[in-house]
């Protein structure tokens, strides 16, 4: 294949940072033992395998029963490619020290434009060792190439070449040997190559380009042309997303509450300013007040929604600020905005609304915060009706701020009769003759009912409940446990009370 | 105080999947020993268990009750219960009807089902918990009528008196009578925890997810009758037993009545089956029958005519003639096939003068069961007679039996494990430890070795309820081919459900259930190595016009034999395993019987009997015969004293135990569940005792009862050996005297038999015989035979043998070639209409030599190869040619076994030879001329790896080099060693120890070596068999 050489703008140079062990790095550093699998067509295989693994002969590819024959300690991770974006994107805002341009060129690969920084670094080999050596503390295995276009340094950097090629005119040279397999084109395409005896990128090249394009496609010979330099190859930076943080300093120290809330709403307002014009929205706040000596006094605001109004900020700002403690005089005051979301619709108000003044009623989820702002998040919360026979379990509290969890299978049951108000630990009853007695002997009015279940936990439970009535006349819920009894006579408990 | 009687009118068991959690034998033994009046089994929309049930009942002497529970589409609740046979029928046909209107596995019944109104059926309706009426309710009030009653099933809830009174009050008003029933799940209360487990498994919850789903207590099992007393008003209960007193019926009443078409007008079963044997015998000897013969058929003739079994031998009569009219090539076996008059029939080929002594034993009056006849047909034209069956009898009087599908520990593990919670990783880790597991108890070391902490609660749980789950019924699926055929509607006899495959129905009774029954049935079976042989005689004829049948194949050729004892058998059917190749030069087989005894000794029972061995030595003199008494010998001395069949095993228990031939055969079949609730029960006091009594040793009793419990799951019979051994030589003898055709029959007929493609192509050319790659202007879809150097036949590879290539594909391109070459890629796309896929199929087969010279530019011409009208089409002549390099034979051989499976250049060890010369590798040719007990070390291809559970923990692997294969023996101390090699090797390198014995080598492995990197792209499969 042959096309006039264009030179490519020599300006520009392209260090690759491949990282072939990422889906094993990003479950976190150094676990020898690890082996991270992915589900292929329903199966779970062996992606990748940590040192020892692969000393012990797992090897990607393989079932992780198969896996587990071979290293019985082996731990298995289920491989998550968002998490894999994650630690990328944290490498990438690492990388900003040594470039102002970092792209993210695939799952797995990270290039950086270093004409520029070559001076500020001292030279090539010294940017190069000082990447390197930052990476491998950081715990990546990396494979780095250095070329004047981002695909050749790429695909040297997946040839595992080691390559630093600084002159254009080089590039075809160092790429010729390269095998096909380090470029990201489908394996049907390099099955097909194959079969013709075309295995490296020369063989490629050998190749009649017409022929070529019409087998394999001008975007694979385009692209060709873009690694060898003949073609521009124009990159997109990676930004780290934002989040708000505004600082405002006071001139000498201040005390006046109302003064400070002031200065709080600009805060806010600047918030909301950042916020709309991203059209995002956040579920959390942090006001941070600091002072001359005392550490720093901090104010976290959470909604039950994403917002990002001032008003509504600062109203709950408000009713949490005039019960917040200041140990001395504030200096500063800092606010950072939480992780951001996208904004959806208004929530949706109470059913009455037309019958209250406007001013006067407030959502659900309103009421919610400013409950829990008056009395603490820990207050309040929702209860749960929870599908159980056991009556210990058939309720629960729910975090009324968390994300909404999926109420699995709450169906309330009909027709039983349950105490509204339940004992937290059932009471022993004394006894008269074998009869049970709280305030006096009791009577039963209906029973029992028999409980037998939760044999799948430590609390299985075999009783049975009678409904009774003390002679001063409450309702009790009462039981005895079911199955042999120690010491002759069953005991008898108080459970609940009916109101 | 007065007994409470009692009959439980409503119980499910766990043919009722994933709800019942109980055996129905438990259902039934629990029932009389409570001292129920009686039992229903009434599974919903079910008679899959009722069999079982019933034979149970009969052994505790419990009457049981026929019944169904039946949910409508409206929510309603119904339990049906048979009256009398009428009735039975009426409940099967209306099962029938709902199961196939909804998909495999669920019903839907509607009221337009019960039109007829359920004759003869006594109804109970189970109200809800709501006991809210509707139209419905007045419905099923107008249809039952006065066979109707109010189901009330107290449980514990606390509301007993609120629901007791309600109904009674609905009673009232509607004027309908009251019951008690229990509403069962389980035999016994401390079943609930299964049962909870159940509920979760059906509803693909875990279990503390499952909350309201469950049962709030364990009240549905069988209660005693104080308890009930406790619960129930005593008329109630009264109600039952008069429920209960008016059913009169018993699966007993089942009597199968054979079709009539079998027998043409003015004939009787019995005339008409004489005189079909009677043109038989003219045809099988037509030089006139010895008297010996005649008095023997006229003897089988008396016992058919008195047991009236004449239909059935009519019936697989006329099976097999239809299969004989298509070319279809079949044989049968069991019991009653190996008798003078089916081979008059042409049931079978195997002339009973050939087997002497057999055919007396195989029907047998006192045993007094239904004959039992196998066929076995050409395993891809099977379909073929199934239609015929279907298509002769009706789909409404032919159906196929079930298999019932069961919990093994691996299933059950998997469910039990997700309903506690358990990731599917440690599921997967636990199962592994599975395969040590007897069923009773696992290691604690196993659990550990899982990573798993065996003193955990969870832990503890999930062994229990796997224990208890194993061996439960999880759904039906279609026996292979056990045919029933009736005179009436099988829909009357037993209800019929979809199967799984489109247009299959199956009977909800399996195999053993219509045995139980006395019922007749038919196994209408595939078998591979038919297809073949009938392939080898046909390529045979086409090639040089000889002609031959299984029965005119020339018997007992001594050039046969010689190959046989030699263990040069791959391919043939039955003895070419790597155990039957083994042991083909210790046994020696010279004459038919001799195979016989071959087909049936290499397997699971004789081997965990210990009888090989005894049986190797007595057989080369190195061991006394002995008997230890004339009964003894009588049953034995055919197999030299060591009991080698099961009808040998079984036959002992009769002469030496005392046990009747019915006791014999119901131990044979108690066996596998026996085995599994952990030792043969009161079978093994009744077999020492009886022998002992009858004057045997301890030590020759118990030796009897071990071969016995080893036989019972896997002991092959006789009568199935015989038929078997016929094709045993038939292959052999295509393979010694036409090898070619017959290797050719085999890749035709693939997958089948032990050994791929590429190890049955190797042998072929390891005896002289030259094999042709696959050639676009040659082959046909087919391998097929060609004329060679000197008339001699040679193998051409099909386009079959081409990955990804279809056999529509395959067959166009031969029909669109006619007698006129392809002369170019663009011409072959135009004229047999292929698309790019294909073309690069059969470039990567190397096909396209002819057209475009080596692979590489085969492969270049494919990939710019365009349909006509295509946008490059007219350009295609102006294409730039580029140079491209030719393959290496290293790429051709890699390129050869990723497309054909296997290369016809040399062994891919060629290439790596010269790498693994320090090793000092010996090839496998050279084996033989060394010496036992030699330190050695061998290199090939891992071709096969084999852990039979009978070998403890040892694994086989066969490795194969360029001069043969080598069988590898590896302990389990090196498998666990050395498991990586094991596990990933594709090239293995081995040090080791030579074994030779009675000419049989074997390479004692020490250490194994992973050497796969050397063979780079190059894709070998080993074939893995457990």
């Amino acid at each position: 294949m042959s096309l006039p050489i264009t030179a490519a703008k020599a300006e520009q140079l392209w260090f690759c940072v491949y990282l072939p062990n990422l889906p094993l790095e990003a479950c976190g550093p150094g676990d020898k033992d690890l082996a991270v699998i992915e589900e292929q067509q329903g199966v779970h295989r062996v992606l990748l395998a940590g040192a020892h693994a692969r000393a012990a002969g797992v090897l990607p590819g393989q079932s992780p029963n198969a896996a587990l024959a071979l290293l019985p300690t082996l731990k298995l991770e289920e491989r998550s490619v968002i998490r894999e974006q994650q630690v990328l994107e944290l490498l990438a805002t690492w990388f900003e020290q040594f470039s102002s341009f970092v792209c993210i060129a695939g799952p797995d690969v990270l290039l950086l434009e270093i004409a520029g920084s070559l001076r500020l670094f001292g030279g090539l080999k010294r940017l190069r060792r000082q990447i390197a050596t930052g990476l491998d503390a950081q715990g990546f295995e990396a494979s780095l190439a250095i070329a004047p276009t981002p695909l050749a340094a790429t695909w040297l950097a997946r040839g595992r070449r080691r390559a630093c090629v600084r002159e254009p005119a080089n590039v075809m040279a160092a790429l010729r040997n390269l095998p096909l397999s380090c470029l990201d084109w489908p394996p049907t395409v390099l099955e097909s190559l194959a079969g013709m005896g075309v295995t490296d990128i020369g063989d490629c090249l050998r190749l009649p380009r017409e022929g070529f394009a019409r087998r394999f496609g001008v975007k694979r010979l385009l692209q060709l042309d873009r690694a060898l330099g003949r073609l521009p190859d124009p990159r997109n930076s990676w930004r780290a997303p934002e989040r708000f943080c505004a600082d405002f300093e006071m001139t000498e120290e201040q005390s006046d509450r109302e003064l400070l809330l002031a200065i709080c709403h600009e805060l806010l307002q600047a918030h909301e300013q950042f916020l709309l014009a991203r059209q995002l929205g956040t579920q959390r706040l942090l006001f941070t007040f600091f002072h001359l000596k005392a550490k720093a006094t901090s104010l976290p605001l959470g909604g039950a929604r994403a917002d990002r109004a001032s008003d509504h900020w600062y109203e709950l700002l408000r009713l949490r600020f005039e019960k917040l403690v200041l140990p001395e005089p504030v200096i500063a005051i800092r606010l950072r905005g939480g992780t951001t979301q996208a904004l959806h619709g208004a929530s949706g108000r109470l059913a009455f609304h037309d019958r209250v003044p406007r001013e006067h009623y407030y959502s659900m989820s309103q009421l919610a915060e400013r409950l829990a702002a008056r009395i603490g998040n820990e207050s309040v919360h929702g209860v749960n009706a929870v599908a159980e026979h056991r009556p210990q379990y058939a309720w629960s509290t729910r975090d009324l701020f968390a994300a909404r969890a999926a109420d699995a299978l709450t169906r309330v049951r009909q027709g039983i009769e349950r105490p509204l108000w339940l004992l937290p630990e059932p009471e022993l009853l004394s006894m008269d003759n074998g009869h049970p007695l709280h305030q006096g002997r009791l009577r039963f009015v209906s029973g029992p009912e028999r409980l037998e279940t939760g044999w799948w936990d430590e609390y299985g439970i075999a009783r049975d409940y009678y409904t009774a009535v003390s002679p001063r006349g409450a309702g009790l819920w009462v039981f005895r446990n079911r199955g042999r009894q120690r010491g002759g006579e069953a005991a008898w408990y108080l459970h609940g009370i009916f109101g | 105080m007065r007994r409470v009687r009692y009959a439980e009118l409503h119980a499910l068991s766990n043919f009722t999947f994933l709800r019942g959690a109980s055996h129905p034998e438990e259902l039934v033994e629990t029932a009389a020993a409570l001292g129920y009046e009686a039992l229903a089994i009434t599974d919903e929309c079910s008679m899959s268990g009722v069999v079982r049930a019933h034979m149970a009942a009969k052994a505790a002497e419990l009457k049981l009750i026929i019944g169904s529970e039946l949910r409508l589409r409206s929510g309603r609740k119904l339990v049906a219960l048979a009256k009398n046979r009428n009735g039975y029928a009426a409940l099967c046909r209306l099962i029938t009807r709902a199961r196939r209107a909804a998909e495999k596995g669920s019903y839907v019944l509607t009221r337009n089902l019960f039109e007829d109104g359920l004759p003869d059926c006594i109804v109970l309706w189970v109200p809800d918990d709501a006991l809210a009426l509707d139209v419905e309710d007045h419905w099923i009030r107008e249809t039952f009528r006065d066979r109707l009653w109010i189901a009330v099933e107290l449980l514990a809830d606390g509301r007993e008196k609120e629901r007791l009174d309600a109904l009674r009050e609905v009673g009232q008003r509607l004027r309908l009578p009251l019951v008690a029933s229990g509403d069962v799940h389980m035999h016994r209360r401390a079943r609930r925890v299964l049962q909870d487990t159940l509920t979760a498994i059906r509803e693909g919850v875990t279990i503390d997810q499952a909350g309201f789903l469950l049962y709030s207590n364990g009240e549905r099992h069988l209660r005693s009758g104080e308890v009930l007393r406790h619960f129930y008003p005593e008329e109630l209960l009264q109600e039952t037993v008069h429920i209960a007193a008016s059913i009169d019926f018993s699966l007993d009443e089942l009597r199968y009545e054979y079709p009539d078409e079998i027998v043409p007008a003015g004939e009787t079963p019995a005339s008409h089956l004489r005189k079909l044997t009677g043109q038989g015998m003219r045809e099988r000897w037509p030089g006139g029958v010895s008297q010996k013969v005649v008095r023997l058929i006229e003897h089988e003739l008396r016992l058919i005519a008195e047991l009236r079994y004449e239909p059935y031998f009519l019936t697989v009569y006329d099976i097999v003639s239809f299969a004989r009219s298509k070319g279809i090539l079949c044989q049968g076996r069991g019991s009653a096939a190996n008798s003078a008059v089916c081979f008059c029939l042409g049931i079978t080929e195997v002339d009973p003068a050939r087997m002497e002594t057999l055919v007396e034993r195989f029907i047998s009056k006192e045993r007094n069961e239904p004959p039992d006849i196998d066929v076995d047909f050409e395993h891809e034209r099977r379909e073929e007679v199934i239609q015929y069956i279907y298509g002769k009898y009706g789909r409404d009087r032919a159906a196929l039996a079930a298999t019932v599908i069961t919990y093994r520990p691996r299933s059950a593990l998997r469910d039990v494990g997700k309903a506690l919670g358990l990731s599917e990783i440690q599921v997967g880790r636990l199962a592994r430890s599975m395969q040590w597991w007897d069923g009773k108890r696992v290691d604690d070391s196993r659990v550990l070795e899982a990573g798993l902490d065996p003193d955990s609660p969870v832990i503890r749980r999930l062994l229990y309820l796997v224990r208890e789950l194993v061996g439960f019924p999880r759904h039906l699926s279609q026996h292979v081919g056990g045919f029933v055929i009736s005179n009436g509607p099988i829909s009357e006899l037993v209800p019929i459900e979809n199967a799984a495959m489109e247009e299959r129905t199956v009977i909800q009774w399996e195999k053993n259930d219509l045995e139980d029954l006395g019922l007749l049935k038919v196994d209408v079976l595939g078998l591979g190595m038919l297809t073949a042989i009938r392939r080898s005689f046909d390529l045979i004829r086409d090639f040089d016009g000889r002609q031959y049948t299984l029965a005119s194949v020339p018997a007992e050729d001594p050039v046969v034999y010689d190959m046989i004892c030699e263990g040069d058998t791959m391919g043939v059917f039955q003895i070419e395993s790597r155990a039957q190749m083994a042991m083909l030069p210790r046994l020696k087989p010279r004459c038919y019987y001799d195979l016989v005894i071959e087909v049936a000794i290499i397997r699971p029972g004789p081997i965990q009997g210990d009888m090989v061995h005894p049986y190797l030595r007595r057989r080369n003199g190195e061991e006394a015969v002995d008997y230890p008494s004339a009964e003894v010998k009588g049953v034995l001395q055919r197999t030299l004293g060591v009991p080698i069949f099961q009808e040998q095993v079984m036959a002992l228990a009769v002469v030496a135990a005392g046990f009747t031939p019915g006791e014999a055969d119901r131990l044979r079949r108690a066996m596998a569940a026996w085995k599994r609730r952990g030792g043969l029960g009161p079978f093994e006091d009744k077999l020492i005792d009886g022998m002992r009594r009858r004057g045997y040793s301890e030590t020759f009793a118990r030796q009897i009862f071990r071969q016995i419990e080893g036989f019972g799951e896997y002991g092959f019979p006789e009568s199935h050996s015989a038929s078997f051994a016929l094709l045993v030589y038939v292959s052999c003898w295509l393979k010694r005297h036409t090898p070619a055709a017959f290797t050719c029959a085999l890749l035709n007929s693939q997958p089948m038999g032990f050994y791929s493609a590429s190890q049955l192509v190797q042998d072929l050319r390891r005896h002289g015989a030259e094999v042709r790659g696959v050639d676009i202007n040659r082959s046909a879809w087919d391998c097929s035979l060609e004329e060679g150097e000197g008339g001699a036949a040679v193998l051409r590879l099909g386009f079959r043998m081409v990955k990804s290539l279809s056999e529509e594909t395959g067959r166009r391109i031969t029909d669109r070639r006619g007698g006129q070459a392809y002369e170019s890629t663009q011409q072959l796309l135009e004229r047999a209409g292929l698309d790019r896929r294909e073309l690069e199929a059969l470039a990567s087969a190397g096909a396209l030599k002819a057209l475009e010279g080596h692979r590489h530019q085969a492969r270049w011409a494919v990939a710019g190869a365009e349909k006509p009208g295509g946008l490059f089409a007219s350009m295609d002549r102006f294409e730039a040619t580029p140079l491209l390099r030719k393959p290496t034979e290293g790429q051709d051989i890699v390129a050869d076994y990723k497309s054909v499976g296997l290369t016809l250049e040399r062994h891919p060890m060629y290439l790596v030879r010269h790498r693994l010369d320090r090793y000092h590798y010996v090839q496998a040719d050279r084996l033989r001329e060394l010496t036992a007990g030699q330190a050695i070390s061998v290199a090939g291809l891992v071709i096969t790896k084999q852990r039979p559970g009978t070998a403890s923990g040892v694994t086989f692997v066969t490795l194969e080099d360029e001069t043969g294969q080598i069988n590898l023996v590896v302990w389990k101390h090196v498998a666990e060693r050395d498991r990586a090699a094991l596990l990933n090797a594709r090239l293995m390198g081995v040090r080791g120890e030579l074994q030779i014995e009675s000419n049989v080598i074997h390479v004692i492995a020490r250490k194994l070596v992973d050497h796969t990197e050397m063979l780079g792209d190059l894709e070998v499969k080993s074939r893995d068999f457990r």
